[in-house]
């Protein structure tokens, strides 16, 4: 049992390992010899060239951060009122608001009526906003969120507050907050996770490459790549544009930088993962 | 509560109309003239740059005096540029000029769509200057039912593929390649690499070069001939000399010429890694300098075939006005201005003097550390190129030897005709799913075409490949009786 686990564990874990050998590769032997588990040499160039474009890296790690940490709190914020609010029996308009959430699950307006909404109607090309508004609601999480206060929150303590004179507000903050941590803290790990890792949002609505998020400052790199390969017609110009994208041991680097910290930060948040998970499966 | 409702949906309609009016008026306002000051929104395709801002600070000094317009330069990556634009496009988002061609931002599809303005008139009226200077075969290989959507850039109208050696194991070997005048003639020279040189794969994985003009994507099948019947549109799978190319190919595959993984391999072979022999490239004149000149070691090339002037090479890198550009005249204004004013040209593409550049005393100049590092143009996608100046290093007749490559193009056959797919939109969907199937493998060698090629071409006309030609045919010949 244990071997079968540790293999599978290992199954999971080596493509990364793999990812920090080749990013610890000479670049020659690379185009020589293709990937290797067992480089012939090693070398820290890709580390130093990413040194070199630092400036450029640290204001995208700058963007990911201020994105994952804004977006994470106000989608947190946000996720837990609204489901909060149709968790509760006593709102009137709370099936209302129950089906418009659970209606974007079913239907969503397209890309292009999306773009339009974003630069069009709210303006929001080019400004940090895009990258966080997007996603700042979920209606998946929503109704996780609103089993869980139905679950986790019994009617009688509401009760007792309400009798001792406590507001809506206040019951909110110091009683179903502090009772709920483990799904809050989980529907914030989804969130910090789908802010750092995405991408497409910047595609879509960054120009300015000072905006420009981590994983889309990778993503980018690697387009390039595949579309420069694709395109005969750029050959003339092939070598000066491929020579101004990193090698594959830099863009390996770079993919490194990109997921450690994430993944470093995973055991913090595992503790209330597990328990904010399960409790949607146990009926009382 | 209802009449509420209603009365807010009124308001709402009448303010729409309201918007709408004042928005025709202005734009009738702004007319010739250019009185009113305006500012130009531009897509650029290409990597952003550090120094842009500096520069386009320099560019719109000069154009707010020459046509009292500023210009808004954005630069979407290679990668991302063909999705943003067509996000754009489709939303009907408001820009004025942005970059087109036959492999990015798709001219003819979005021409056709009425993305972009028809300029005839709008170039006589305020493009004479550029109109002077552009090759007459760009203007009129590039008309869609003779109308100019989008300024090509003046550069080399012709297309040619070449071999191009290694020369150091050209000279090590003492190898004669003047010789070579097709693939099936690198046989010699492949056979030595492969046994002397461990450590060389002969064959930097390429196409095999087929003599036709392809309608759509190089790899689709739809294909004119270049010799004999040119008028008849085929399947380039199913010529004779398309199977003579592959298993020339297959058997340089099956001998290791040709790394294994050739088929699904996406290597970049880089110039600068010399461990390959041979490898097929597009060129133009000095373009073996260029090549050189990156790679550090000498590369000779050989070519294939004389120059053709395709509907790709024609459509290869433009400049189209915005159907919903505010200002077409001045975005008109401005491209005549990129595209004959020397001053702005360069600026445009070198950069700033004194900080990016250096002129010497001949009028040639020397790339300085902050244009490496922060103002690194595509060249070609901006406009012409034939009144850039020369690098010292650059021959002296750069340019003249542009023109003459240019005079000795030969127009394709369906040179300036574009295939509307419209009435055959689903099979050209099968048929580019077989292709990209089949095409990969056969191209490179890498799977045997007698046993793969009969397959293809079944499973093509099982998608519908009969249709599709009959349909290229029929358009054609009505575009060949208005020629």
């Amino acid at each position: 049992m244990h071997v079968l686990l540790g293999s599978f564990a290992f199954m999971c874990i080596f493509p990364f390992l793999y990812v920090i050998i080749i990013s610890i590769s000479n670049e020659q032997s690379l185009a020589e010899n293709g990937y290797q588990l067992i480089p012939e040499q090693w070398s820290l160039d890709a580390y130093k060239y990413l040194w070199d474009m630092k400036a450029q890296v640290l204001q995208a790690y700058g963007v990911t951060i201020f994105v994952t940490v804004v977006g994470t709190f106000l989608s947190v914020t946000v996720i837990s009122m609204y489901a909060y609010a149709i968790s509760r029996k006593q709102f009137k308009f709370r099936k209302q608001f129950t089906f418009i959430a659970f209606f974007t699950m079913l239907f969503s307006g397209g890309m292009v009526p999306f773009y339009i909404v974003m630069t069009q109607f709210l303006d929001l090309k080019n400004t940090m906003w895009a990258l966080i508004l997007p996603m700042a609601v979920n209606a998946f999480y929503i109704i996780i969120m609103r089993t869980f206060f139905l679950r986790s929150v019994p009617e009688a303590i509401l009760e007792s507050a309400r009798i001792d004179g406590a507001g809506e507000m206040r019951i909110f903050l110091t009683i179903v907050l502090p009772l709920s941590i483990p799904g809050i803290a989980t529907i914030a790990l989804f969130s910090t996770l789908a802010y750092w890792n995405d991408w497409f949002n910047a595609l879509l609505f960054i120009d300015d490459p000072n905006k420009i998020p981590l994983q889309s400052l990778l993503m980018r790199i690697e387009n390039n790549m595949d579309f420069i390969k694709q395109n005969a017609m750029l050959s003339n110009q092939n070598s000066a544009i491929l020579k101004s994208i990193p090698q594959d041991s830099a863009r390996m680097a770079m993919v490194v930088i990109a997921t450690l910290p994430i993944a470093l930060s995973y055991p913090f948040f595992q503790k209330y993962f597990i328990k904010g998970l399960t409790i949607g499966g146990v009926k009382d | 509560m209802k009449k509420i409702g209603i009365l807010s949906l009124v308001l709402l309609l009448l303010t729409g109309v309201l918007a709408a009016c004042s928005g025709g008026g202005s734009e009738k306002s702004s007319g010739d003239s250019t009185d009113e000051e305006v500012k130009l929104t531009w897509y650029m395709i290409g990597t952003p740059q550090k120094d842009t801002k500096d520069v386009m600070k320099e560019v719109n000094k000069y154009t707010k005096e020459k046509i009292n317009a500023t210009i808004d330069m954005k630069m979407l990556d290679w990668g991302e540029y063909n999705d943003r634009m067509q996000v754009i496009t489709t939303s009907g988002e408001n820009y004025d000029i942005a970059f087109t061609s036959s492999w990015a931002n798709n001219y003819a599809l979005n021409a056709r769509k009425g993305a972009f303005l028809g300029l005839n008139d709008l170039m006589d009226k305020h493009g004479k200057d550029m109109k002077k200077l552009i090759d007459p075969a760009f203007l009129e290989g590039a008309q869609i039912d003779g109308e100019l959507y989008a300024i090509p850039a003046n550069k080399e109208v012709g297309q040619q593929a070449v071999l191009s050696f290694n020369n150091e194991l050209v000279k090590k070997h003492n190898l004669d390649i003047s010789n070579v005048n097709s693939i099936a003639d690198l046989e010699p020279l492949l056979k030595v690499i492969k046994e002397k040189e461990k450590n060389v794969t002969p064959i930097a994985t390429f196409d095999a070069y087929l003599p036709f003009d392809s309608i759509l994507q190089e790899e689709l099948p739809f294909a004119f001939r270049l010799d004999g019947n040119t008028d008849e549109v085929v399947n380039k799978y199913e010529e004779d000399i398309t199977m003579e190319t592959l298993k020339t190919m297959h058997e340089y595959y099956k001998k290791g010429y040709i790394q294994k993984d050739a088929a699904t391999s996406t290597d970049s072979w880089p110039l600068e890694t010399p461990n390959w022999f041979v490898r097929k490239e597009i060129y133009q004149p000095y373009a073996e300098d260029v090549w050189s000149r990156s790679a550090g070691y000498e590369i000779v090339t050989r070519e294939l075939h004389e120059p053709y002037i395709f509907n790709n090479s024609v459509t290869g890198s433009m400049q189209a006005i915005s159907a919903t550009s505010k200002n077409p005249e001045r975005a008109m204004m401005f491209l005549n201005l990129l595209n004959s004013d020397e001053y702005l040209r360069n600026l445009l593409d070198k950069g700033i003097k004194g900080t990016h550049y250096e002129e010497n005393e001949d009028g040639t100049i020397k790339d300085l550390p902050a244009r490496v590092e922060n103002y690194n143009m595509p060249s070609f996608a901006i406009g012409n190129q034939l009144i850039l100046k020369l690098y010292e290093d650059d021959p002296k007749d750069k340019w003249e030897k542009f023109e003459e490559f240019n005079k000795n193009s030969t127009p394709s056959p369906a040179l300036g005709f574009y295939f509307d797919s419209n009435p055959v939109r689903t099979e050209i969907a099968a048929i580019s799913n077989v292709t990209s199937e089949f095409s990969p493998a056969l191209l490179k060698g890498a799977v045997d075409p007698e046993e793969y090629l009969p397959a293809f071409n079944k499973k093509l006309k099982e998608a519908g490949m009969e249709k599709v030609l009959d349909e290229i045919q029929k358009q054609y010949d009505e575009w060949k009786k208005k020629q």
